[in-house]
């Protein structure tokens, strides 16, 4: 960062802000402070630097000609409208919430973005204050490694290219979704042709740009419907199962009780739907002694058969 | 810190200044997420800045010596910037997504704040509005929220339905502080009346909760909740698994230590505070568990295991 340049393109802000008409290269060179001493080629090389700096930071700097018989004659200017915030206004209620935002992120880039946004917000006389809403303490994480890149990707709509599971994808980025304290990428595989869902942290190494930014369009997206596709499926199975008393947690409210059922002395037969037998075993073996298969058979011997490997791997 | 993150902030400081005259040094720079002496730099910066020409008149006035004397900030001469800029997309987007990690654990007039917040900011953002972006916490019922927020804003203790890590039903009555969020998972952070100590509670296991009285007691400031929390628990133990390539996702879902991926196994060290909670996930794990050291670790585990072989009689 050096002051020089800062304080250069802070100056070609204003200059083209307060601008009536389009102004010419020419005429910026001579009275912005910071240009006349470079010779022509290292201005152009500055100057346009410059512009696409302003433009990253979301300043449009629009080109165009004042002279409609002349139009190669070009200019620049930045429109108040474009350029300034919005008009904006917050309740009390909304302005508590924005102060919590400040805290959420633990990752230091989109902390530090976060916290730009609000001083921007504050600088429009806005006061979010989160002190209303102390008790509440939300965070995201964002420790994958190639979380940056595919973040700016899906933000510019640019294509990437990564290994995944020992693959290499190419992406055009749609959305992205935070589950279970894991970030996924969903979007476009351009190999397959359809979309997937990518979870950031099985990505190998870097995820590389593989197309200009804005290159496709992102279609409307359910990222809930996107989401229970890659889950376990629809449920259509059902198990009878012997629940002890207050006892079964998750299993135990998701289930619905079968009171005409016989179960054994102390438990309550329950049925439960299930998408895939792996999973269910799983969570039944989980509840050890609280929880038992009544039906169907195939499920209980799978349970008696994993309970029979945790003893025998012990012995 | 670039060149366009300085101006970026410098097009917001000027209008942050504006509307807050005599600004004091320290807090400015809180407000923008840098130190004073950054700040300082920045002020350094503006002094060199403004209208084209660069004539006395028409450069920012900053009163260098009233920062120096008093670290009270006043500028002038700078009324063609009197609005923030625009959000950048990376803003909008940091923000945003902040903002619905927040709503996952709102409730009541904060939640509907925080919707009305997001409309309003999303139309601000114009063209730099993010592309789709969710977040979801598992943050258990809507209405266990709700009543939680509200003992906690009126200081009562409660009585909570609760499933704990090992799966056993408990009913511990506790004075709510604080609603947290780590990776991805909503904890209710609480004075255990029980245990005279502070203890966290996964929303998601809390089935249902009672109000009983406003407390008096002078719990003070809980812990710190941040990432590395389990390390500070001071029982915790080490254990390690050995593990076959199917049980790989449990490196991704639970605090591990290290893990270490040999060609046909893997290994993972885990913290463990609660025994239970061990007991069940090995159980859960059945025959993809291989070793676990120390080996006396797994012995809950495996009379849990014979427990419930026992209860589905000789087989």
């Amino acid at each position: 960062m050096s002051p020089r340049k800062s304080e250069r393109i802070l100056n070609l802000a204003i200059c083209l802000l307060m601008a009536r008409r389009f102004i010419e290269k020419s005429q910026i060179r001579q009275i912005v402070e910071g240009y006349h001493d470079l010779s022509d080629v290292a201005f152009e090389r500055t100057f346009e630097r410059d512009k696409d700096e302003l433009r990253a930071m979301g300043v449009a700097v629009e080109t165009g000609s004042n002279n409609p018989l002349f139009p190669d004659d070009v200019g620049y200017r930045i429109r108040r409208d474009d350029f300034e915030l919005p008009p904006i206004e917050f309740s009390a209620a909304e302005a508590a919430a924005l102060g919590l935002a400040a805290s959420v992120w633990e990752s230091a880039t989109q902390a530090d973005q976060t916290v730009s946004a609000l001083a921007k917000l504050r600088a429009a006389g806005i006061d979010p204050d989160p002190s209303r809403v102390a008790a509440l303490a939300p965070s995201i994480g964002a420790k994958e490694p190639a979380f940056a890149a595919i973040w700016e990707a899906t933000l510019v709509r640019m294509p990437i290219r990564f290994s995944y599971r020992g693959a290499q994808r190419r992406v055009e980025p749609w959305a992205m979704t935070y589950r279970n304290g894991a970030w996924y990428l969903h979007g476009r595989d351009r190999d397959k042709g359809a979309p997937r869902m990518f979870k950031i942290a099985r990505v190998e190494g870097q995820a590389v740009k593989e197309g200009r930014p804005g290159s496709y369009q992102v279609p409307e997206v359910d990222l809930d419907a996107a989401w229970a596709r890659i889950g376990s499926g629809p449920q259509d199975l059902e198990a009878v199962l012997a629940i002890r008393a207050g006892r079964g947690g998750q299993l135990r409210r998701n289930a619905t009780a079968l009171p005409g059922e016989a179960a054994p002395e102390g438990y309550q037969a329950m049925a439960v739907r299930y998408a895939r037998r792996p999973e269910l075993v799983a969570e039944i073996c989980a509840h050890g002694a609280d929880v038992l298969v009544l039906r169907p058979l195939a499920l209980r011997r799978a349970v008696i058969s994993q309970l029979k490997a945790v003893v025998g791997r012990s012995a | 810190m670039t060149s366009s993150d300085q101006v970026n902030r410098l097009l917001a400081l000027v209008p942050y200044l504006s509307a807050h005259p005599d600004a004091d040094l320290v807090t400015t720079a809180s407000v923008f997420g840098v130190s004073a002496d950054q700040l300082l730099a920045d002020l350094n910066v503006l002094w060199y800045c403004g209208l084209p020409g660069g004539m006395p008149g028409d450069l920012i006035e900053v009163d260098m010596e009233a920062v120096a004397d008093s670290g009270r900030i006043r500028l002038s001469n700078a009324d063609y910037l009197t609005r923030p800029t625009r959000f950048s997309p990376d803003e909008a987007t940091s923000l945003m997504v902040a903002l619905r990690a927040v709503r996952e654990i709102a409730s009541g007039e904060v939640a509907a704040g925080i919707e009305s917040a997001l409309a309003k900011l999303e139309q601000a953002a114009g063209t730099a509005a993010p592309p789709p972006l969710s977040v979801a916490v598992a943050g258990g019922s809507a209405d266990v929220r709700s009543e939680l927020a509200a003992a906690i804003e009126a200081g009562t203790v409660v009585e909570l339905d609760y499933t704990d890590a090992g799966l056993a039903p408990s009913t511990p009555q506790v004075l709510p502080v604080k609603l947290i969020v780590r990776d991805g998972i909503a904890y209710l952070q609480a004075w255990s009346l029980d245990r005279a100590a502070w203890r966290t509670y996964r929303l998601e296991r809390i089935s249902q909760l009672r109000t009983t009285e406003a407390s008096t007691l002078p719990v003070g400031e809980p812990p710190e909740f941040g990432p590395g929390w389990l390390e500070q628990l001071p029982d915790a133990a080490r254990v390690g698994l050995k593990l076959r390539p199917a049980a790989a996702w449990i490196a991704e879902y639970y605090p591990t230590q290290q893990v270490r991926r040999l060609q046909r196994y893997l290994e993972v060290d885990l913290l463990v505070a609660d025994p239970a909670w061990l007991n069940s996930l090995l159980l859960r794990l059945g025959p993809d568990v291989l070793a676990v050291e120390p080996p006396q670790a797994a012995a809950g585990a495996r009379a849990a295991a014979l427990d419930a072989l026992s209860a589905y009689g000789a087989e």
